[in-house]
């Protein structure tokens, strides 16, 4: 069965690669940036929903 | 201390929406599960050309799209806008307006389509003059937003607020490109785009009205309403900028999953797929975001009504964004595309995760906006139950419907032929399924009554707080410090976050739609195919007003079960004249792209009058009055015109000639019905004559020419 699903994996247009670069890379960037700081301006944001009397 | 201003939210606009929000709710689920009933009992077709199921399609898809969800996204805009900015709505003068042009577009949708007034584009029919009416509103509605957000109180925009930014944009970029038409009359337009190309843009939409109408905004409502009712932060916000950024991007690509294994090319089908699998991280994020809020919380889920309907539509979206994906995938999609899976999986988004949430917040809303508590705790959790019933036995049906009709259509026998050749043995057998889910259906819509009925109470013991009072402080300039968070810039600068979610949006659609409109090897053409006669067109005009679309493809696949079936699979330098492409999602009814001389112009006749006097058992309705009415031609001739200016290679002055030449046409085609004993006053200026043309041209050109002929 799993060389059914092997066989197709040479033949990917690199249009395809290019999009999962793409993706991978700014995700990956992204996540880390987005993770390495524990900011206090962070829980400010958090609660901003909670902060009104409504 | 800072200086307080005191000023006041408007609770009347919110609840307006509310209003309207329920209402056609309320509608747009009737026509749903009318037209659930017509496929199971076509007596409920009532032998009116206005509800007819062709027609009535769009008007529930239209009126639980934009009427229900569509006041919905505003109704929790508007509440949750002005107390995350801690200001009052920019302009009461643009609420209204922005309130009744909405209800009007929406009145005016109501009595268009059931006329058979269609662009048939799906999810974007309403005819030209009530796009601009929407373009209109939804400039309105954007106006008032971001004047809302210039003259906040509160520096940074939280999550919701950039989703709201986000749907904005892009809605106004789908609307503007799904719709370029040149009008024909105030209740017609010829779509600029044609066949494969249009194809492509409608799905870019398509798939995009999904994404930011039924997706982003309802995720900044969860971003705001979850945590009011849990009263907990949601769970990290790191992940809804992580999420917020990756969705926007990446959603817009996923229109061509629409179309796979149809004649786009591979290329364009490809990044579809590639894009709809990683969507999949984004989504997930949004979801498990929204769900892990609640921990520490979860047993107030259980006595809490209001977090069940949160649970539900937030595991419902996170269902359907793993359902989607691997639905786009290609060797999955062959199975399943055209059947009632994809029926299926659309209403576990809309009944799951858009009526769901809705729900969840109707039930927090109304009783604060009265000043008064909800009156039944227990109603609502009965609701709840209701609901989530509803949504299970209206789904599970259709799934085992799709799957079943699909592998009977490619079921062959030990010598080669297809086991149930005649399509309409494969649609009785899912009858009883698509009874349940009528009854599915019924049951959801048994919810919104109890629901109904829980507010009408809630609200007779309460009043409207009309304008909330609130305070807070002057906004002072900010001051950026040296270690900021790098993401609290753009937070706090709504224009950029504007220009660069269009950016991002932009991207997707222009590497996906240019090539596909500069590069003419993406559509090689074929010498044979010729435009369609004034005749043919005429009959196509008819075709797209009684909603054929929405129950037969003009696509074969290229698979043997498919070119056993329907014939020569579908090239497409085929579709370069169909304005709009005819393509179609859903096969209740056989793929019609080959239809053309397969029956004798007598058998359409008859089949039109009374489908089961050609098929018996067939559940088509019957479209007599094709028959009775005379054929209009007086816009055929501008017709021409114009699709000569779009470059369909009519012959120099065919437009003066349009007229005649669909007359001597018309001729031919009633003298061979006089010849099967067919004959009828006027036969050849009744519009079945235009129509039966058009279903004998589909699908002909390509095929080789007896020279005998």
């Amino acid at each position: 069965m799993a060389k059914y699903i092997l066989e197709g994996a040479g033949n990917i247009n690199w249009m395809a690669i290019f999009a999962l670069l793409t993706f991978v890379i700014i995700f990956t960037v992204s996540a880390l940036l987005a993770f390495r700081k524990n900011n206090p301006v962070i829980k400010r944001m958090e609660n901003l929903p909670l902060d009104d009397d409504a | 201390m800072a200086n307080l201003e005191t000023f006041s939210y408007d609770n009347k606009i919110v609840r307006n929406f509310a209003y309207a929000s329920v209402i056609f709710g309320v509608i747009g689920m009737l026509v749903g599960i009318i037209a659930a009933l017509q496929l199971v009992f076509p007596v409920m077709n009532f032998g009116l050309a206005e509800t007819t199921y062709g027609r009535i399609r769009p008007l529930h898809t239209n009126a639980v799209i934009f009427a229900f969800v569509g006041n919905g996204i505003f109704t929790g805009v508007y509440y949750s806008l002005q107390r995350l900015l801690k200001t009052r709505m920019f302009s009461d003068v643009l609420s209204n307006l922005h309130f009744w042009g909405w209800q009007l577009i929406i009145l005016s949708a109501a009595i268009t389509l059931p006329l058979g007034l269609t662009s048939s584009h799906e999810y974007a029919e309403l005819i030209w003059p009530i796009d601009i009416a929407i373009a209109v509103v939804w400039v309105i509605f954007g106006i008032n937003m971001f004047g809302t957000i210039l003259k906040r109180r509160e520096q940074h925009l939280y999550v919701a607020i950039w989703f709201y930014i986000a749907t904005w944009i892009t809605v106004t970029v789908l609307h503007i490109f799904n719709n370029i038409q040149i009008p024909v009359s105030m209740f017609k337009g010829i779509y600029a785009f044609a066949g494969v190309q249009d194809a492509l843009i409608q799905w870019w939409y398509g798939h995009n009205a999904v994404a930011f109408f039924l997706t982003t905004p309802y995720l900044g409502l969860m971003y705001y309403f979850m945590p009011k009712a849990a009263n907990r932060p949601v769970y990290s916000y790191k992940l809804s900028i992580i999420h917020f950024w990756a969705l926007i991007f990446i959603y817009i690509w996923a229109g061509p999953h629409h179309l796979l294994y149809t004649s786009l090319p591979d290329w364009a089908q490809s990044l579809g797929t590639v894009f709809s699998i990683m969507l999949i991280a984004p989504s997930w994020g949004g979801m498990l975001n929204g769900l892990l809020t609640l921990r520490g919380v979860w047993d107030k889920v259980r006595t809490d009504p209001i977090l069940k309907f949160f649970v539900v539509a937030v595991t419902a979206y996170g269902m359907a964004t793993l359902e989607g994906p691997l639905l786009s995938i290609k060797s999955l999609n062959a199975i399943t595309h055209y059947t009632d899976w994809t029926v299926g999986h659309v209403h576990i988004g809309a009944l799951g995760w858009n009526g769901m949430l809705t729900f969840g917040m109707l039930y927090w809303l109304i009783p604060r906006i009265y000043g008064t508590k909800l009156y039944s705790v227990k109603l609502a959790n009965t609701h709840f139950w209701i609901g989530t019933l509803g949504i299970l036995f209206y789904a599970i049906p259709l799934y085992w419907a799709g799957w079943t009709q699909s592998l009977m259509w490619k079921q062959f026998t030990a010598d080669g032929f297809l086991q149930y050749g005649n399509f309409l043995e494969t649609v009785t057998q899912i009858l009883p399924m698509y009874l349940i889910r009528a009854i599915g259906g019924t049951i959801y819509f048994t919810g919104v009554i109890v629901m109904i009925y829980n507010l009408i109470k809630t609200v007779q013991s309460g009043t409207l707080i009309a304008n909330q009072e609130a305070s807070a402080p002057v906004l002072v300039a900010y001051e950026a410090h040296n270690n900021e968070y790098w993401h609290k810039w753009i937070e706090r600068k709504p224009i950029q976050m504007l220009i660069i979610s269009a950016v991002l949006v932009l991207i997707g659609g222009l590497i996906e739609i240019v090539p596909m409109l500069m590069i003419d090897d993406n559509v090689p053409k074929i010498a044979s195919v010729k435009p369609y006669t004034p005749l043919e067109w005429e009959g196509r005009d008819i075709y797209i007003r009684e909603g054929c679309v929405g129950c037969h493809s003009q696509m074969v696949r290229p698979f043997r079960s498919e070119t056993e079936r329907y014939g020569e699979y579908s090239k497409s330098g085929e579709f370069i004249y169909d304005r709009p492409f005819l393509w179609g999602s859903k096969r209740t009814g056989p793929d019609l792209h080959r239809v053309g001389a397969k029956y004798p112009d007598s058998w359409h006749y008859n089949h039109m009058l009374d489908p089961t006097s050609m098929a018996p058992g067939s559940i088509m309705p019957p479209y007599p009055w094709l028959h009775k009415n005379d054929l209009n031609t007086s816009y055929t001739a501008s017709k021409i015109k114009i699709l000569q200016s779009l470059g369909t290679p009519y012959p120099e002055g065919f437009a003066d000639k349009a007229v005649e030449d669909l007359k001597i046409q018309a001729k031919k085609v009633a003298a061979s019905l006089a010849k099967d004993k067919i004959t009828q006053e006027n036969l050849e200026n009744k519009e079945i004559v235009a129509l039966i043309a058009y279903l004998q041209r589909l699908g002909t050109d390509i095929k080789v020419k007896d020279s005998s002929k």
